[in-house]
């Protein structure tokens, strides 16, 4: 037992010293802008982290060339959240307090980003939000110094496919099939919701439920071909989930069956490794966050190729929201001529982002920029060799949640 | 629910009983002889559909090549399996099921990591071979054949052991160092070649789990984390240790699903947890099991 | 009770303890803000690997679902402050009260087997609690968790939110060293040397391992409270049996047969974390392959391992009988 003491003593005094004795040496060169990038870099969901890095990096190295901010050099560090709250939350106080980052960007983990804009909150630090979906971040957890600049769930699993349906098929039965969690849960309502404005004698006949990463949908499959519907809504059902869904739901002959509305397919990620003849979202209604091959932008252009160059694939929305976001950034510090914090808010609450995506105006209500959403039937085409949508058409503003709603949602504040 | 529909749903069910059967048997065997909780099971499942993956694609231009893929990934598996039991698990038998527990812990890290860094963090797909692709009009229903394949290859693989186990040599050997090690060892078996064994059997049978899967579903990393507390459950429910039990745990499981999203959608997950405690304090060793 | 805690100190530990303390209250003023909110992690880390040492390390006990009770702990703090508003003091006692007793219900049941069917029971009630959480969403924010906990502004700053949970930390760890060198304890330590024969002179197994039980319970409800403060939110994760794992690994790491142990492991744990998964992608094959190291080579944790090499080392064979009786 002493022996344990003596250990415990030494040990811990010989990590003090190692923590406080390797006190980063700054590189006292020219002062750089620290942003802090956390996102999901290993594990599962890692491709959507290393394309969004990539995607800053891109827009780091291009603001560099050009002469930084302010004369001051840009710099992102990048942490690994692992997925994990607990992670992200240790690894944003570890890039606010030893690296003195001056802004927070990233998570693709809802839970992540919730943790860390509690924690931001009250520390008074701009966090942007770069690819987590959850509404509730920028809706009932709002705060002074929380952005996102992405599309959220509502548009995404919700509004815009209703907006899509309504303005193609207007079926009249859906059976929806979601993951058993709270985003699933909200986007068949929100879907509902919109839906219903637009063709209010659709009728929803059953909500069908998988517990989260489930891959093998086959019982839930039989129960959809039985249902007597015209089309099924997939509610938040994503990633690796999504293509085992569609190549059951393919080899149960279901996109023959009856109409499919498959939000998450527009995103092409999943679908890198299909080619033709093998299964695919036949038809599908989709929405996309980021058609790149339909944005007709040269700097859209420049983009794809810088990414596919230094990630090796396609980029995915998230590198495109990443570079908006470092741009943003560029904008407020500029506008406001120092790095202010309740300047820049402020700066950034009345901005409108010149992006290759369009012109982006920023919602002051709620900090969320009104990122578009596209939607388009799923198919083949010859410019790429893994599906997508061809022709995609746009929806903006009208697919967010209105302030009214928000005002509701937060309790009437 | 009509009649048709409810003999549909059924089959989907048995279906995805079989699937689940597929994978968790040789956990269940690794546990009954070895008595080792092999947490990493779902791990080596998953290296068999990065395998089959991996092989389909370097033999797709020779015909037939998801059927040489289905000889070659599983016996790689099982080679790896072999690795791993002389290397790692041989020094952990007897020994606290804490040790177990955490080594095939680490092991799923390892084997995990491994895949990512072979095959990259997207996801895979394979396509169902001929002849089996298509689909087949059943009760009213567009049935996928290649599910009726694996409906086929459960039942031919849970009938294949049982008269592994009763019937052969090996099977005999097998059942003699699971009853009473000491006296197999006396009477001359020659026990850690026969742990070995069984060992990358249930390898063996993870990687053909994993070789059968792709065809139907997606090849990920994180699928290792999603099956095995699912193989965890069918394997109390059914027995540790029982072939038959490991079958009928499955099937359990499988029509659960099945009929659970027409009943109490929300608490499926959670009915699940509770058959398996019901079923470890009441009679631990399963349905079908013996007990010790 | 203090004649006790004196016995079991002699002078020199006394020395080592104290320092070791004024080491501990130094540390924000000496290091940067980020190595006190890394030490306090430490901490909760450390008292959740302790509080599972009490059923693992000396009843023999093996569990899988540690992180069920942990959870507990931190939403009863978490729900008790946002959703019902209560003080700052009743929502931290509620915590170890609440875990306590669902420590006790869930062990009730776990005990009744052994072994293996104990650790697999254990894991199934960690999986029901988190599947309540994870689906409850209109009382425990389901799979969004709950983020913006109304903890007192006092603890935003990390200095102070540190010092809290030293003391809290410390308080506890000196109740459990108390409890595992009382008759209890050495009750425990029987029970796991042999079962058999400990119930052979009438100690009623099954009640000593439902207190050892509950016991961990409430202190491992006690670092999930502590925890909620920390982190200001709380999610299901909590609860997940990896998380368990990242516990057991703690202890193991440390080394389960001394009290000390699960701190060393804890403290060791998280910096190896997070030092590795700095330098690489994949950093989970490194943490892998220690754990298998650990498991083949230094199956009694560093103080383990440590302990034996000094031990040798020194040469000191008196030392190896006073071991037997000092701990």
């Amino acid at each position: 037992m002493r022996k344990a003491l003596v250990f415990a003593v030494t040990a811990f005094m010989v990590t003090i010293l190692a923590g406080g004795l390797a006190a980063p040496v700054q590189a006292q060169e020219k002062n750089p802008i620290v942003v802090g990038f956390i996102h999901s870099m290993s594990g599962a969901m890692s491709m959507y982290g290393i394309s969004s890095e990539a995607g800053g990096q891109i827009a780091v190295e291009e603001i560099n060339a050009a002469g930084g901010i302010l004369g001051r050099p840009l710099k992102m560090i990048t942490r690994d959240d692992k997925l994990n709250p607990e992670v992200g939350l240790r690894e944003a106080k570890d890039l606010l307090l030893s690296e003195k980052a001056d802004f927070l960007t990233g998570t693709i983990s809802s839970a992540v980003a919730l943790a860390i804009s509690n924690y931001i909150k009250r520390d008074k630090k701009i966090f942007i939000v770069n690819i987590s979906q959850s509404s509730s971040i920028t809706e009932e957890n709002w705060h002074r110094y929380i952005f996102r600049i992405d599309t959220n769930a509502v548009p995404y699993w919700g509004y815009a496919p209703a907006l899509a349906l309504g303005r193609t098929w207007k079926d009249k039965k859906i059976v929806s099939l979601g993951f058993d969690y709270e985003m699933g849960k909200n986007a068949i309502r929100q879907f509902k919701e919109k839906y219903l404005q637009i063709v209010p004698e659709a009728k929803i006949i059953d909500e069908i439920w998988a517990p989260l990463n489930t891959t093998d949908f086959t019982a839930h499959i039989s129960k959809i071909a039985n249902s007597g519907a015209d089309a099924f809504f997939l509610s938040c059902i994503y990633g690796g989930g999504e293509l085992a869904f569609t190549k059951q739901a393919y080899a149960f002959g279901l996109y023959d069956k009856m109409h499919a509305i498959q939000p998450c397919a527009g995103d092409v990620e999943t679908w890198h490794g299909v080619k033709k003849g093998e299964p695919y979202p036949k038809g599908a209604l989709a929405t996309c966050r980021y058609p790149f091959w339909a944005i007709q932008d040269p700097k859209n252009k420049a983009f794809v190729e810088k990414h596919n160059k230094k990630a090796g694939f396609y980029p995915s929305y998230g590198a495109m929201n990443q570079y908006v976001i470092m741009y943003a950034l560029k904008a407020a510090i500029e506008k406001v001529g120092a790095v202010d914090t309740e300047k820049i808010v402020n700066a950034l609450e009345n901005m409108t982002l010149d992006t290759f995506v369009g012109k982006v105006p920023i919602r002051a209500y709620d900090h969320q920029a009104m990122m578009p959403t596209w939607f388009g039937i799923i198919d083949f085409a010859p410019n790429l060799p893994f599906p997508h949508i061809p022709k995609a058409e746009v929806v903006g503003e009208e697919s967010y949640h209105t302030v009214e709603q928000i005002k509701q949602l937060r309790g009437g504040k | 629910m009509t009649l048709e529909a409810a003999a549909g749903q059924a089959l989907s069910g048995i279906s995805v009983g079989m699937v689940l059967f597929l994978i968790a048997v040789g956990l269940s065997i690794i546990f009954g002889t070895l008595k080792v909780l092999n947490l990493a099971h779902g791990s080596i499942y998953m290296v068999g559909g990065f395998l089959c993956f991996g092989f389909t694609s370097a033999l797709a231009h020779v015909p037939g090549a998801f059927w040489w893929t289905l000889i070659l990934a599983p016996l790689a598996v099982a080679l790896l399996g072999g690795l791993i039991e002389i290397l790692l698990l041989r020094r952990i038998y007897d020994q606290d099921v804490l040790y177990q527990y955490i080594l095939t812990f680490g092991l799923i890290l390892i084997l995990g990591e491994s895949c990512k860094f072979i095959w990259g963090v997207g996801y895979h797909t394979v396509s169902a071979p001929w002849p089996v692709e298509g689909k087949i009009p059943i009760w009213g229903l567009s049935f996928p054949v290649y599910n009726l394949f694996l409906i086929g290859c459960g039942v031919v693989v849970f009938l294949g052991l049982l008269a592994l186990m009763r019937y052969t040599g090996l099977g005999r050997m097998i059942r003699a160092v699971t009853y009473n090690r000491e006296m197999a060892n006396a009477l001359g078996v020659n026990v850690p070649r026969v742990y070995t064994g069984v060992f990358m059997l249930g390898c063996w049978l993870a990687g053909l789990a994993g070789t059968l899967m792709p065809p139907m579903s997606v090849v990920a990393l994180g699928s290792d984390m999603a099956v095995i507390i699912e193989c965890f459950i069918i394997v109390v429910i059914g027995g540790l240790g029982s072939l038959p039990g490991a079958f009928l745990g499955a099937v359990i499981l499988g029509l659960l699903t099945a009929f659970g999203i027409y009943v109490i959608p929300k608490l499926a997950v959670a009915f699940a947890f509770l058959l398996m405690i019901a079923i470890l304090i009441i009679r631990p060793w399963g349905l079908m099991g013996k007990p010790e | 009770m203090t004649k006790r805690l004196a016995r079991t100190f002699p002078s020199h530990r006394l020395t080592l303890l104290f320092t070791l303390l004024v080491l501990l209250l130094l540390v924000p003023l000496i290091l940067k803000a980020s190595w006190a909110s890394l030490a306090t992690e430490m901490l909760i880390m450390a008292l959740a690997g302790c509080a599972l040492n009490v059923m693992l390390g000396y009843t023999g006990m093996v569990s899988f679902g540690p992180a069920g009770l942990y959870a507990v702990g931190a939403y009863t703090t978490a729900i008790l402050l946002s959703r019902y508003h209560s003080s700052f003091v009743l929502a931290v006692l509620g915590a170890p009260i609440l875990a306590g007793i669902v420590g006790v219900i869930v062990g009730w049941f776990c005990v009744r087997r052994s072994a293996t069917y104990f650790a697999l029971l254990t894991l199934a009630f960690s999986q029901i609690i988190w599947t309540v959480i994870f689906e409850w969403y209109d009382f425990t924010g389901g799979d969004n968790g709950i983020v913006s906990i109304p903890i007192p502004e006092f603890f935003f700053t990390i200095s102070y939110c540190y010092y809290f949970t030293l003391a809290i930390v410390a308080g506890c760890l000196t109740l459990l060293w108390t409890i595992v060198q009382s008759p209890f304890g050495k009750t425990l330590q029987a029970i796991r040397e042999n079962p058999g024969r400990t119930e052979f002179i009438a100690i009623h197994l099954k009640r000593y391992q439902l207190a050892a039980f509950t016991l961990s319970s409430v202190f491992l409800g006690v670092a999930g409270s502590l925890y909620c403060v920390f982190s200001g939110s709380v999610f299901p994760d909590y609860a997940h049996w990896v998380k368990s794992t990242d516990m057991l690994v703690v202890c193991l790491l440390g080394g389960f047969y001394h009290f000390a142990g699960p701190m060393v492991g804890a403290m060791v744990y998280i910096l190896l974390s997070k030092l590795i998964a700095k330098q690489t992608m994949f950093w989970m094959f490194f943490l892998g392959a220690i754990i298998i190291f650990l498991v083949l080579f230094m199956r009694n944790g560093i103080v383990g391992f440590i302990s034996e090499k000094l031990a040798s080392a020194l040469g000191r064979a008196s030392e190896s009988g006073a071991k037997e009786g000092s701990r």
